[in-house]
């Protein structure tokens, strides 16, 4: 009893004796209490992102099936990441998703910026509602809409006969050539209007001052475009870069929707080669290690890109 | 600044920890020695059981939900002292959590398993199903199972080779075969009469196609090797293709009749015998263009068309010869394997359940849902079910030569990716028949030598 007694007035003890220290050093009080409040939400990270990315770390060097006992690999499954022809395929097409999903659109929604914030124009708010329409549909709408459109007898096809261009037809997406672009092209619409309202925004915080001053120094619009509205939008294109690249790296809904990786492995990316080896077949370190380094690819692309957004 | 390097040190050591909780766990999955567990003393009498629950998972919706509902209602009449308790789940969903559902104490007793070393060779592995041996010899099953099906459920007890050893896994009084579907007015109308050998199918899409038709409706976007492997199990035995895809080294694809196979298929292709532009079509498409019309015949699985009663006898179904020989030998497997839990209380009434899945009574059943029947001769068909007595000849024409085959993608976890891959490069020129069967031997080379 007593026992209990002296554990129960411990942390009265414990409390007063901080407060009379706190008294002392006011900031390191501050940053208990901040620990204190940051101490839950913490472990909640800890438990649900750090302990399963550890063991998802854990699992790359193993070949396991899921369920009976897993082997130890050591960096097997890495060296046949980069060694497998098919799976340093899907890294190829990564790149060229990359022009797709991100270049493409950035320098689209530039130009469309610089043509639409020259002027007032009547209805904006249209066009710019019209063009962020994809940003707000879900991404497997999107891409059952553009499988119906790329089809055999679809839209896109049928336009092209209707000009008479018959000898373009083809199944867009079951041709191996045309698969990979074809569903590049979705992501460049669906991003394209993201891109757009973010420099939008962007150029409305530039000064004014600095598009008058190069009127009054001479400049057209070409050059103020480059002299005046690229720099002011550094951070918008570094955001947009970032967020699309790394699109660009998971992409995994398009793909399994529209075509599952082929024909043949000519649209598989890393993504969907993960959940194949994940959850169709019981290849758990195989894909424990594409994650672990699509997640240091991610981080290491975004690291870079805020670098060089922050130099000046 | 303090500050910064305060909630940095914490993040660090938070990650380390972490880190090191992991690590220092040992190999992911269960430790100790595997072995399988089989009950020693089996019992056939269930009158006398005393009052028993079983909880039954299992993937079966429609017509099949409708089959397994009246089964159990018989059985739970039969023996008034037997309560199953069923849930069902969608296919994907119990395929992925099952491992997980039998090693739960309050897991279900009885289940319905995918064949093959990813879903049952693993749970059997696991030591989470029982060895049936014991109840195969008290029930008869090895006399009541065509062999070529009861190897789908083996497994030897070291769980290095699939196909032969104890049972663990019964097949129920019903099948899915792949095979031909017609489209009974065009053929009647272009004046064909039902193929009989594959040299007649032939002729027949040859007519069809120069009378404007189109001979074979096909999509090979998603879902291409229906067709391919219908047309192997023309070409090889039973026995060379079971053995090569339960990983007899000695066996290769090319021996398997996969290489006749893939030439056929391409020299189909390029007759221009399929649906035009068929890359760009995906299975969905291909199996309504087929129902719509559009397209004479058909390589399916049997149960996918999804017919109505009305469209029975509008559609029928063709199981083609060997080409060389006199017997029948077709890609078919019980639609589920049934499993027991090794944690189950009352093995003996589940083997009972198991039992009554396969009796003359399940297949009846399945006749009378629309369902081919396995494993008894002397069922009656409705004359209204058409195309059921059809697809029913065929499996009992398998049946006869004892020739089914498992579906090939138990080869290896990865097969059907590399069949779906390798059949569209075929199409788009990429690669030739031989590199296919090379891809296929390789793909369960990689996968035998990752196994041992």
């Amino acid at each position: 009893m007593s026992h209990l007694i002296a554990r129960a007035t411990l942390p009265g003890g414990g409390a007063s004796q901080a407060r009379r220290r706190a008294n002392h050093n006011p900031r390191r009080r501050n940053r208990r209490i901040g620990l204190a409040f940051v101490a839950v939400p913490l472990v909640f990270y800890a438990v649900v992102v750090l302990v399963p990315l550890a063991q998802s770390f854990q699992y790359s060097f193993y070949n396991w099936d899921g369920v009976s006992r897993a082997t130890w690999v050591g960096l097997g499954n890495y060296i046949q990441f980069f060694t497998d022809p098919v799976l340093q395929s899907t890294l190829s097409h990564v790149l060229v998703l990359i022009f797709f999903f991100s270049l493409l659109p950035i320098v689209l929604g530039l130009l469309s910026t610089a043509l639409i914030t020259r002027r007032r124009l009547a209805g904006m708010a249209g066009y710019r509602f019209v063009y962020f329409l994809p940003q707000v549909l879900t991404s497997v709408v999107v891409a059952l809409v553009f499988k119906r459109i790329y089809s055999p007898d679809g839209a896109l096809n049928a336009l092209l006969r209707s000009v008479g261009l018959d000898a373009l037809t083809r199944s867009w997406l079951g041709d191996f050539t045309w698969a990979l672009p074809a569903l590049g092209l979705i992501g460049t619409w669906a991003t394209f209007g993201f891109c757009m309202v973010l420099f939008i925004s962007g150029v409305s915080s530039i000064p004014t001052e600095l598009y008058e001053a190069a009127r009054v120094d001479g400049a057209g619009p070409v050059r103020e475009f480059f002299a005046v509205t690229l720099p002011g939008l550094r951070p918008q294109i570094a955001v947009a870069l970032t967020l699309t690249v790394t699109g660009a790296l998971r992409t995994f809904d398009l793909v399994w929707v529209t075509t599952g990786g082929g024909p043949g492995t000519a649209t598989l990316t890393p993504a969907v080669a993960l959940y194949r080896a994940a959850f169709v077949n019981p290849q758990v370190g195989k894909a424990a290690a594409i994650g672990i380094v699509m997640a240091l690819l991610c981080l290491v692309i975004a690291l870079a890109i805020g670098r060089v957004a922050e130099r000046d | 600044m303090r500050k910064h390097r305060l909630a940095s040190r914490t993040i660090a050591t938070a990650t380390v920890l972490t880190a090191l909780f992991a690590a220092a766990g040992c190999a992911p999955g269960p430790s100790g020695t595997e072995s399988a567990s089989a009950p020693t003393s089996v019992s056939t009498d269930v009158a006398n059981a005393g009052q028993v629950t079983l909880k039954l998972s299992d993937f079966w919706g429609g017509s099949e939900g409708e089959w397994i509902k009246s089964m159990i209602t018989a059985f739970e009449k039969q023996y008034p002292n037997v309560t199953i308790e069923r849930t069902q789940e969608d296919w994907g969903q119990l395929t992925s959590t099952l491992n997980l559902q039998l090693s739960d104490a309050d897991g279900p007793d009885l289940a319905t398993a995918n064949n093959g070393w990813q879903s049952l060779g693993t749970l059997a592995k696991g030591n989470l199903v029982l060895n049936l041996d014991e109840y195969s010899k008290a029930y008869g099953w090895d006399s009541l199972i065509p062999s070529t099906i009861a190897r789908q459920n083996e497994f030897t007890t070291d769980f290095k080779t699939i196909g032969s050893g104890s049972l663990f896994a019964t097949p129920v009084a019903r099948v899915s075969l792949i095979g031909i579907y017609y489209n009974v007015d065009k053929l009647t109308q272009l004046g064909i009469a039902p193929p009989t050998t594959l040299a007649e199918f032939e002729a027949a899409a040859q007519k069809a196609k120069d009378a404007g038709e189109i001979p074979i409706a096909y999509g090979s976007q998603d879902s291409p090797t229906a067709v391919l492997l219908g047309l192997q199990a023309l070409y090889a035995s039973a026995d060379t293709i079971n053995n090569f895809t339960y990983g007899d080294s000695s066996v290769t694809a090319a021996q398997a009749g996969l290489n006749e196979a893939a030439q056929t298929v391409k020299k189909w292709n390029d007759a221009g015998w399929f649906t035009p532009h068929h890359e760009g079509i995906n299975y969905q498409d291909a199996v309504a263009n087929f129902l719509d019309g559009k397209g004479v015949f058909r390589f399916e699985y049997t149960g996918s068309l999804g017919l109505t009663d009305k469209q029975q006898g509008t559609f029928k179904y063709i199981q083609l010869p060997q080409v060389t020989g006199t017997g029948t030998v077709g890609v078919g497997a019980a639609p589920a394997a049934m499993v027991i839990a090794s944690k189950c209380k009352h093995p003996d009434v589940a083997a009972a359940f198991l039992n009554f899945l396969m009796s003359k009574d399940a297949a009846q059943a399945s006749a009378d849902n629309g369902l081919i029947p396995l494993l008894h001769d002397d069922v009656t068909i409705a004359d209204s079910m058409a195309t059921l007595k059809t697809e029913a000849a065929g499996a009992a024409q398998i049946s006869a030569s004892n020739g089914f085959v498992p579906y090939f993608d138990w080869t290896s976890p990865t097969m059907l990716d590399t069949l779906n891959q390798q059949m569209q490069m075929l199409y788009a020129g990429k690669t030739t028949p031989d590199e296919l069967v090379a891809a296929v031997d390789k793909d369960r080379t990689t996968f035998l030598e990752q196994s041992k």
